[in-house]
């Protein structure tokens, strides 16, 4: 996919969730928040296939490991971040929907984790050299 | 993930190093909102919750504002203007999207007039300036 269709598929479904939440909020409609977090969901989904995907490509006979090896650690950490992000909307939508009495400090505990990978992977972006030592 | 982290530069035009600072005060924001709403301590008002966001908004100004005094010294004088224009753009619109989404919160009272649509329309005008850059950058 070329930059443009990727940020086309990113704004589309920010530009919808936007404009459900909005309504949500001001009590336009009355619909369940699970179904609010739907562009959410299709998104995270096909974020997540495209992982699933890219990475079974790996598992293909005659692939050299040795040269894919930190490629795969990173696409990993993205399955997972993207897993963390899954949690934490679903824990979000049931304790707004009030299906399970949790504190927002647990539900949040999946954004903390996924937020501090990032900045541990941006902070290694920024200071290379030390990567390295 | 969907975006390498050069092309999350050249479209959202923030050094690595803002986007950290974002993150980071998106981290702490996140920690302040879970405590103020499971302790429900009168003491940390919302607008003390937002001072991260802030707080980061100030320090990525500051840091534009010396890239673009560095790039004018160094004759890129084009580059510098749009640059700085680009990134005060964008953090006014996340800025005033903040204030009015912490004026709601702090006072419900007084502030019943100001709906959600009426909040995040700043998002909406930066996604659409998201959309034109995203064009020029391809």
């Amino acid at each position: 996919m070329s930059l443009a269709q990727r940020v086309l598929l990113t704004w589309v479904f920010t530009l919808v969730f936007l404009i459900m939440l909005v309504l949500k909020l001001d009590g336009k409609v009355q619909w369940n928040w699970f179904l609010i977090f739907l562009p959410v969901w299709v998104f995270d989904g096909i974020l997540i296939l495209m992982l699933a995907i890219k990475m079974a490509g790996r598992c293909k006979p005659g692939y050299d490991p040795r040269n894919g090896s930190p490629d795969l650690r990173l696409r990993s950490w993205y399955l997972t971040a993207m897993l963390l992000k899954v949690g934490f909307c679903l824990t979000l939508c049931a304790k707004l929907e009030k299906l399970a009495d949790v504190k927002l400090t647990f539900v949040c505990i999946p954004l903390w984790t996924m937020l501090l990978g990032a900045l541990v992977e941006l902070g290694l972006n920024i200071f290379p050299e030390r990567r390295e030592a | 993930m969907l975006f390498s982290l050069r092309e999350l530069v050249q479209w959202l035009g923030f050094a690595t190093f803002e986007i950290f600072l974002h993150l980071l005060a998106l981290l702490i924001f996140s920690m302040l909102v879970a405590l103020r709403a499971d302790m429900f301590t009168p003491m940390l008002s919302w607008w003390l919750v937002f001072v991260p966001l802030f707080a980061a908004d100030g320090l990525s100004t500051y840091f534009t504002a010396i890239v673009s005094i560095r790039l004018y010294q160094e004759n890129e004088k084009r580059l510098a203007v749009l640059r700085l224009l680009w990134v005060l753009t964008v953090l006014c619109l996340k800025l005033v999207c903040e204030v009015l989404l912490c004026q709601k919160l702090a006072e419900e009272e007084q502030a019943r007039d100001l709906w959600f649509g009426l909040i995040v329309s700043p998002l909406f005008i930066l996604l659409q300036l998201l959309m034109i850059r995203a064009c020029r950058v391809n």
